[in-house]
């Protein structure tokens, strides 16, 4: 053990220093050839290999975001509120159900009544790490991410000016938002700034810290044997680590790694409505829309044909608990995520990505033998601690704003 | 005066035996009379009924243009404040759409003096009316087969907002006034005296002329606030979006509709409203902007009394001084505005629409 731990902290010197060198090369490079396709960071992983699985560290804290107890409580409320959506039906915790791992457990998120939605619902779960939100990466903060969710088509349909004034209309938010704030009155974009602020409190760390997390600071009692037969074939055989990797257990980078479309845009008339919905909200050409009949993922924000199918790769702790497994849902268990990748990137009817040609050259068929497969779900299992859980707050309740004195007065003075 | 006396319709008017002073103020204004003929194309205003009572055309499915529009209660809504969309209220009442086709501005404010495809597109997307994102609407037609067929049978190809927004439009101008005894000159003898006094003693014709019997302009007439806008925060709520939306000063502590102050920001336009159109008012009660006067008999007397108080209200509005014979004759004359209701299949959609969206077959296999 002492050896191995010797050995990976080499290899991280290691990659310190490939990866400044790299950086040099690179920059060489671009400028004497054409634009490399590949960063810096890229390389130096290539060259260097993965940065190794780390514990989760303590969340970042955007400096124009501060965080107090006060902020995150007023976030808490407002998550759990639906009158934070078009009709007062769906707000955040509408699809990030704590029972549902603060995810939604079908393939599909629910989506706005009338509708369903396209993707599967990421858990908010640490999402306080991440430099950008959703699968493919559109927003870059959590709060942007919570002003697009709220006003999506298919997620919150609510407008900027209908969810304001009901907050003005709510005497304990317009108290909480002034004490917060210092506003007169609640404004929309604090309700993004308190959401988020109670979503960076949402992580694995503390007593919810996942076991991965234990061992990796030391406790060895923290896995069993069949989990740390499967941690080894994770960095190894399995080859896991070359995306899922350093403290985040995510590159934060966008692969196609296969994943077959889901058939549910076969046979589900109104998921075929928000699939076409979606190619105009996310800017395809009309050829595009005609054409297209799985998630193009990156390609919507690159519009280089090679991002087609590509989404970033997805964080593992807590996914014990956010079945179904990636963007679009397609798998229910660990098991057959494993089976897909043991295969090389095929479900088992043999089904693949529409983009075989952006399909990563790290995906490839790994020889696992059974054992392999439970060791490595077994070590998959260390990513999740304890559940979250939560009470729901009460919805405070709407009162009038004038009472009929004020409005006779006001009659009167007409 | 002395001119006007020599004009032809004065003359013909003093023939027929009204008062030489009162048919110039008559002659004043626009005739009343009947409407024109539109010109509607079947198929554009056939689909445009289906859209009209089609509940997906809202963003969560859950109301139709007909929700607040009833035809049986001449497509206005019955009560005093629309329901307006689910999770939200409204702050104005429904205004009746049975000859909407013939106006020139909409909206009780006038915010709209465009066209009926404008006026469609803003109830359509308003949050606090429909709610709809109209990309996702397209989707939604593009589901539903008979649509597909009725779009194209319409000469507007594959469904498009566009084409929802066409389609509407050509629906309403079949929403006209059909058989009133006004129009087919069969009214009763108190219906022709209230004619008489509309036209004269009462000044109703000062703002209520032309075959729509408005004059499309807005007045303040002191109607009062209907307090329910304020009281009920689901209707607060709508009233401050969009008093918020259209960037009117101090919206969070106004305490009356500012109506089409909205359009100016001129405070001398502070709650003036736009004229409605006084036919179809058997069905369309209640009446106002904001529903506050209930039947007919109390329209009369609240304009008897010379209407309500507000600094800004019209000049043109005195007390009457009406007898309880005279009302009655008025009375009388208003509900002779009022032809058949238009509650037939000929104008409402009965059958029934799909529960869910069937898949489009062989999807992998064709375009989009």
């Amino acid at each position: 053990m002492r050896m191995k731990k010797l050995t990976l902290t080499l290899v991280a010197a290691a990659v310190a220093a490939l990866f400044a060198g790299c950086q040099a090369t690179a920059a060489k490079q671009e400028s004497a050839t054409a634009p490399a396709k590949m960063s810096a960071t890229k390389m130096a992983m290539k060259t260097a290999g993965p940065a190794p699985l780390a514990p989760l560290g303590k969340a970042p804290i955007p400096p124009d975001n501060k965080l107090t107890p006060e902020k995150v409580e007023l976030g808490k409320l407002l998550f759990f509120d639906p009158r934070v959506g078009g009709d007062a039906s769906t707000g955040c915790s509408t699809c990030h159900e704590p029972e549902q791992g603060w995810a939604w457990a079908e393939d599909f998120s629910r989506g706005y009544p009338g509708t369903v939605h396209w993707r599967n619902s990421q858990s908010i779960i640490n999402s306080a790490y991440f430099p950008r939100q959703f699968w493919a990466g559109s927003a870059s903060s959590n709060e942007k991410q919570a002003k697009s969710a709220a006003k999506g088509g298919v997620a919150g349909n609510g407008e900027d000016d209908i969810m304001e004034a009901r907050l003005a209309l709510i005497p304990e938010y317009r108290k909480r938002f002034k004490e917060v704030f210092g506003t007169e009155w609640p404004i929309i974009d604090d309700v993004w700034h308190a959401i988020s602020a109670f979503e960076r409190t949402m992580n694995t760390t503390g007593e919810h810290e996942v076991p991965l997390d234990k061992y990796l600071k030391g406790d060895k009692s923290a896995l069993n044997e069949e989990q740390v037969r499967g941690m080894a074939l994770f960095n190894g055989k399995a080859g896991c680590i070359n995306c899922h990797n350093g403290e985040l257990t995510t590159d934060l980078d966008f692969h196609n790694i296969g994943v077959p479309p889901n058939k549910r845009w076969e046979e589900d008339g109104l998921a075929q409505i928000t699939f076409r919905f979606e190619q105009y909200a996310k800017g395809q050409t009309e050829k595009g829309y005609r054409a297209a009949k799985s998630d193009w993922g990156f390609y919507y924000r690159s519009k280089n044909k090679w991002d087609k199918g590509k989404f970033r790769t997805a964080p593992l702790r807590y996914i014990a608990y956010t079945a179904p497994y990636m963007h679009n849902g397609v798998f229910y268990t660990l098991e057959e995520v494993v089976d897909f990748y043991n295969r090389g990137g095929v479900d088992e009817e043999g089904r693949t990505t529409l983009f075989p040609k952006n399909k990563s050259p790290l995906i490839k068929p790994l020889g696992l033998t059974d054992q392999d497969k439970e060791d490595l779900v077994a070590f998959l299992e260390a990513f999740s601690g304890p559940e979250i859980m939560m009470e729901k707050p009460e919805q405070p309740p709407y009162a009038p704003l004038f009472n009929m004195a004020e409005l006779k007065a006001a009659q009167e003075a007409k | 005066m002395g001119v006007r006396v020599t004009t032809g319709r004065t003359l013909l008017a003093a023939v027929m035996g009204f008062g030489v002073a009162l048919s110039a103020q008559a002659a004043e204004y626009p005739a009343i009379g009947k409407l024109p003929q539109l010109k509607i194309n079947n198929a554009k205003a056939e689909l445009g009924k289906r859209l009209f009572f089609d509940k997906r055309l809202s963003g969560d499915a859950a109301v139709s243009c007909a929700t607040c529009h009833v035809p049986d209660k001449g497509y206005a809504s019955k009560e005093a404040i629309s329901p307006g969309y689910p999770g939200n209220g409204h702050f104005r009442n429904a205004s009746s759409l049975i000859n909407v086709a013939h106006k020139k501005v909409w909206n009780w404010d006038g915010r709209i003096g465009t066209n009926l495809n404008d006026m469609t597109r803003e109830m359509l997307t308003e949050d606090y009316t429909m709610n709809m994102d109209m990309r996702i609407m397209q989707e939604r037609m593009k589901q539903d087969p008979v649509y597909v067929q009725m779009f194209k049978d319409a000469g507007y190809g594959e469904p498009s907002n566009g084409s929802v927004r066409k389609a509407i439009p050509e629906y309403m101008k079949t929403l006209t006034s059909a058989n009133s005894p006004f129009d087919k000159g069969k009214m009763s003898t108190s219906a022709k005296n209230g004619m008489k006094l509309f036209k004269g003693k009462a000044g109703c014709i000062q703002c209520h002329n032309g075959p729509l019997l408005t004059d499309q302009k807005a007045h303040n007439t002191g109607v009062p606030e209907n307090f329910d806008v304020f009281l009920d925060p689901m209707n607060h709520q709508a009233f401050i979006a969009f008093t918020m939306f259209q960037g009117i000063p101090n919206y969070m502590n106004l305490k009356r509709d500012p109506g089409y102050f909205n359009i100016t920001l001129l405070d001398e336009d502070m709650g003036k409203f736009v004229t409605p159109s006084l036919r179809e008012l058997k069905y369309s009660a209640p009446y106002m902007h904001n529903g506050m006067i209930k039947t007919l008999a109390d329209v009369v007397n609240f304009y008897n009394q010379g209407g309500g108080k507000d600094s800004n209200k019209s000049d043109l509005l005195k007390p009457l001084k009406l007898s309880g014979k005279e009302k009655k004759d008025l009375v009388a004359f208003l509900e002779a505005l009022s032809g058949n209701k238009l509650t037939s299949d000929k104008h409402v959609w009965k059958q029934p629409y799909p529960a869910e969206y069937e898949a489009i077959a062989n999807w992998t296999e064709v375009p989009n």
